[in-house]
């Protein structure tokens, strides 16, 4: 990482904050505006996808059925859930928009979330050994983290994440590899599995018994449309958030570096360890933003649809103090990704003589 | 019933596995807000009907709230929720129109005075209209009229008028027989909210007396005094209704007690919360943690969280540095400081993230 003094540490802690203050004065009716828009076209996606379904015996109305129910799931997992659980609109004072209310339309609960998520990698972000997301445990994406040969074939697992995604987030908080090493017991794991089969049959009761039998002749046809937009949710998800952490330049800290870290230190790991991708106003919006994970790392709270806005000024720091604002296209970023995780499945020694041959 | 009562369990549950939320009845709500505002689930919604000017800062909303509203008794209270700047408000105000009204053309009144520096007093007068519809919650409060009859005398200051309009209207309508008194104080005989209602009552209700007194007309303030009761007939029988800034009640409270009255037969209700003090930085307060029964108090910035765990208690926190959110907790009450921003709460309900908030003067949480 950029070693930088603590006096240039506080002077970039200055500069942020005062993106983050103008950003707070100036919430507002635009804020509430925004959100509701999209919670109104969430609203009406989901009840499209749902009504169309059951005419899903004409492939084109299966196609689109499917598809406006994907795309339902991710604006309200990705634009909605996960920026209002972040306590994005809490000013709003909306027990609807609140962070400690919400619950999302997946299996992950929205408590567990809280805790895995907002807590653990956004305060430890990418720091290897308390940054659990990082490789989810499952992946092997640094070489601070010794090869072992079950590596060798983790772009298998890779894949079966991205497909189950929304059931490997939901088990996140298992922590399996503390159970394997019996640091931790199941027995204290067992209020979680609770939790986790509640809110997990929850999600296969609506989208594969409920809504099936509810038109029991197309059963089948419903049953398969749900799970296919299920899958579509899965897959962009598990993509975007492999992009905003994984990629090629995003830097990994050890416990060490960050023992009794400043805020200062925080906002530089923050802003060295994620990256953005750019597109369109819609990849923005269907990403939740996330393409801005610089910012969103840096800002967590801040409205998301404000980060495209911030996004100059926090460039504009960045230069100042000579960081790296990693960007760019989403093909170049994702392919990266691949690579990470292709090259890690190898040794450091093989990796390396592979790269050069 | 009891089938009725399992089948709306069964939906309820149900609707909770579809949508993810305990009031899936909700779900549509943005929706439904944009197609008839009048049908939204989550809160009682409320239409203003009419807007009429009182005095130069006083007006009264008539509202026709949707019918499953409950309902009050005279004298009780409301809280409103309407959305200033994309901020959802909620405040409290006494219901101004008798039941009768209600029941009879589905209408109730709020009487809002302009609070110096008051956001929410200050907006409704500015750009709440006709046909605008806000949130309503269910009425409260335990100043109710006597029964049965029982003689009463009305303290009353200012804006303090407007519970016992409610009163003084359902008295009147039911032909309440016994002696009421009501000794209104206003600054000045502009002041005078609800005029031409007060003399219409005291034209049609004879049992009814009623005494004006402004205040600041003369050089001396003129304030409540001895005489003022002195000429009450049969004061020691009365049950008393104090309603208006603190003054007037701790003087009025002051002048009973020296005459033997009980707490029992003293009825008072406040009309505004304290304005927080925004100039003085001075920090720490009484905080009182609702849920675990306990009170303790700080000096200084300690935060909520430090202040909730020294009195050891464990409230769900994360980050402490006011990132994540894990400890947002719901204030009932006071002002907090953000720690951060340096930024002043407002004295309502809200929440705030416990991890960066000093309270200032005395503050009550849901934990």
């Amino acid at each position: 990482m950029k070693k930088m003094t603590e006096a240039q540490l506080a002077e970039l802690e200055t500069d942020l904050n005062a993106i983050r203050d103008e950003v707070l004065a100036d919430l507002g009716e635009r804020d509430a505006r925004y959100i509701r828009r999209m919670v109104r076209l969430h609203r009406s996606l989901e009840a499209g996808g749902r009504i169309m379904m059951p005419f899903g015996f004409l492939p084109p109305v299966f196609v689109a059925a499917t598809v406006t129910l994907g795309v339902a799931k991710i604006l309200e997992n990705m634009e909605i859930g996960h920026n209002v659980m972040h306590g994005q609109y809490d000013w709003m004072n909306d027990p609807s928009l609140h962070s400690q209310t919400y619950e999302w339309d997946t299996v992950c609960t929205g408590d567990s979330w809280r805790r895995t998520h907002n807590y653990e990698h956004h305060t430890y972000t990418n720091i290897i050994g308390k940054d659990r997301d990082y490789g989810y445990a499952v992946l092997r994406l640094t070489d601070d983290e010794p090869w072992k040969p079950w590596h060798a074939l983790q772009f298998i697992n890779y894949i079966l994440l991205s497909v189950f995604f929304q059931w490997g987030v939901g088990l996140h908080e298992l922590e399996t590899e503390k159970l394997r090493s019996r640091e931790i017991s199941w027995r204290e794991k067992l209020p979680f599995l609770q939790e986790f089969a509640r809110k997990g049959g929850r999600q296969a009761f609506k989208d594969y018994v409920f809504f099936p039998l509810l038109t029991f002749p197309v059963a089948p046809i419903v049953l398969a449309g749900n799970v296919g937009a299920n899958l579509i949710r899965n897959l962009w998800s598990s993509t975007v958030i492999f992009c905003g952490h994984f990629t090629q330049d995003a830097e990994t800290f050890t416990e060490e570096e960050c023992e009794g870290e400043s805020k200062g230190h925080w906002y530089l790991r923050q802003l060295t360890g994620s990256s953005n991708f750019t597109g369109g106003r819609w990849l923005h919006i269907l990403s939740g933003h996330l393409s801005y994970q610089v910012e969103h790392h840096v800002f967590p709270d801040l409205p998301a649809h404000r980060y495209p806005e911030i996004s100059g000024k926090v460039q504009a720091v960045c230069r100042k103090h000579g960081i790296h604002y990693n960007t760019g296209s989403f093909a170049k970023q994702y392919s990266t990704v691949l690579k990470r995780i292709l090259r890690h499945s190898l040794p450091e020694k093989l990796a390396a003589r592979a790269g050069t041959a | 019933m009891l089938a009725r009562n399992t089948q709306h369990k069964a939906l309820q549950w149900l609707g909770r596995q579809l949508f993810n939320r305990n009031d899936p009845e909700a779900f549509f709500d943005p929706l439904l807000e944009r197609i008839n505002p009048m049908w939204v689930q989550e809160y009682t919604p409320a239409r203003v009907e009419q807007v009429l000017f009182e005095t130069r800062d006083t007006q009264t909303l008539v509202l026709k709230p949707a019918r499953r509203w409950s309902g009050f008794s005279a004298g009780q209270h409301v809280n409103i929720c309407v959305e200033v700047d994309g901020v959802r408000r909620k405040r409290t105000f006494s219901l101004s129109s008798s039941p009768l009204l209600w029941r009879e053309q589905g209408l109730v009144t709020l009487t809002i005075k302009r609070l110096p520096g008051g956001l929410v007093t200050n907006w409704i007068h500015d750009h709440l209209q006709t046909g605008a519809v806000i949130g309503l919650g269910e009425a409260f409060g335990d100043f109710l009229i006597p029964e049965p009859a029982r003689p009463v005398l009305f303290i009353v200051g200012g804006s303090g008028i407007t519970p016992v309009l409610s009163q003084l209207e359902t008295m009147a309508a039911q032909d309440y027989r016994a002696p009421v008194t009501l000794l209104y104080f206003v600054r000045t005989r502009d002041d005078v909210i609800a005029r031409e209602k007060l003399r219409a009552l005291e034209a049609r209700y004879s049992a009814l007396t009623l005494n004006i007194i402004a205040t600041n007309e003369s050089e001396e303030p003129r304030y409540l005094r001895d005489q003022d009761l002195d000429a009450i007939p049969g004061l020691k029988a009365r049950q008393v209704y104090l309603c208006g800034p603190k003054g007037l009640m701790d003087l009025a409270q002051d002048l009973l007690y020296k005459r033997g009255f009980a707490d029992s037969d003293i009825h008072s209700t406040f009309f505004s919360a304290p304005a927080a003090n925004l100039g003085n930085e001075t920090l720490g307060g009484q905080v009182q943690f609702e849920s675990s029964r306990l009170e303790v108090g700080s000096e200084g910035d300690a935060t909520l969280l430090e202040i909730a765990e020294a009195a050891g208690l464990s409230p769900r926190h994360g980050c402490r540095m006011g990132i994540c959110h894990q400890c947002s907790c719901r204030k009932t009450t006071g002002t907090v400081i953000n720690r951060l921003t340096g930024q002043a709460s407002g004295p309502g309900e809200e929440n705030v993230q416990l991890c960066i908030s000093v309270p200032q003067g005395p503050v009550s949480l849901d934990l």
